[in-house]
């Protein structure tokens, strides 16, 4: 009889033994691997999707600045927005007046608190710069003017590792 | 015999250690560390921009002859120039060079570099570089100038870049 058959068939049957030795191994390599990538970055970061770096060859590490993010639609420091941007014009940055700006007054007040908590105004001040790579120079050149008039003339530009 | 032998003659059974606790431990670590893991590699390149300060008059005297190259980015190419304290205007002029773009294509890098290699050559104390784009010149075209003023083939060219607007 059929049954029966089946019947005995699963009366013998043996649970297989999982076989795991190898799956612990390749999970300690990508363990390993993930923790390295992790021990080398100063800080992480999020950018926006439709933001894009330039590729360069620079193999500088950058600094724990203040940073200064400008994409084709909005300008954030230290993540917050200050700005937006408009045909490549930044709403509330007026070229010919960047002293009345956001931008110029908050890194003012930071630079001044900075100095203070420091006591020497000649430490040299980083902002760490990213850009978005379509953005044309007349924009970018009145974000970078009214941060140096703020005391913040040096930069690093973030780009992406080629 | 010894006792590990005696052991192992009369049959101790081989034990197979319980490894489903480290794979559980395993299996929460790695979706945790994969999701706040960056697949980008952010560097910098340092730049400053011109401000004002004291002149140094005297102060100290150059060693070396000296200059500071200077490229315009131009929507139509590379305007290459040099200037100095040290070295006779006579001389400067003869480094002023206009590396054309042409018909709206790529920006001819490969000439600039030639360029600065030879002022590089000629004064190789140098180390300054200023670049001064034009306004619808955009960020990426920017980047690639600074990359090959700076380093080419692993020697340094002009390493400090200051950004400068155009002035007027």
């Amino acid at each position: 009889m059929a049954f029966g058959k089946l019947k005995k068939h699963t009366k013998d049957f043996v649970p297989p033994k999982l076989q795991i030795t190898s799956m612990m191994d390749m999970f300690t390599i990508i363990l390993i691997f993930l923790l390295f990538s992790f021990s080398n970055k100063p800080e992480t970061m999020s950018l926006h999707k439709d933001m894009k770096l330039p590729e360069s060859t620079a193999d500088l590490d950058y600094r724990e600045n203040i940073n200064l993010v400008l994409s084709q639609t909005s300008l954030e420091l230290g993540g917050k927005v200050i700005g937006t941007v408009k045909d490549g014009t930044i709403i509330g940055l007026d070229p010919k007046n960047l002293k009345t700006s956001t931008l110029y007054e908050r890194l003012r007040s930071t630079r001044e608190s900075t100095d203070k908590l420091a006591g020497d105004s000649n430490t040299k001040r980083h902002i760490l710069f990213l850009c978005d790579k379509r953005l044309p120079f007349k924009t970018i050149n009145c974000v970078v003017k009214a941060a140096a008039m703020a005391g913040y003339p040096n930069f690093q530009f973030g780009v992406l590792k080629k | 015999m010894s006792k590990l032998g005696r052991h192992r003659a009369s049959g101790g059974e081989q034990t197979d250690i319980d490894m489903v606790p480290v794979m559980n431990m395993f299996l929460v670590l790695i979706p945790f560390l994969l999701m706040s893991v960056s697949f980008f590699h952010i560097k910098a390149i340092n730049t400053s921009v011109p401000v004002l300060s004291q002149s140094q008059d005297g102060a100290d005297k150059p060693i070396s002859e000296k200059v500071t190259a200077i490229v315009e980015i131009e929507p139509n190419g590379f305007h290459v120039s040099a200037i100095s304290d040290s070295v006779a205007y006579d001389e400067l002029d003869k480094w002023d060079a206009r590396v054309a773009r042409k018909d709206q294509a790529e920006y001819p890098l490969d000439q600039l570099v030639a360029q600065l290699t030879r002022l590089k050559l000629r004064y190789p104390a140098s180390d300054t570089l200023i670049i001064i784009p034009d306004g619808t010149v955009i960020y990426d075209t920017i980047i690639q100038a600074m990359d090959v003023a700076r380093y080419h083939n692993n020697d340094a060219l002009f390493p400090n870049v200051v950004l400068s607007g155009k002035v007027g």
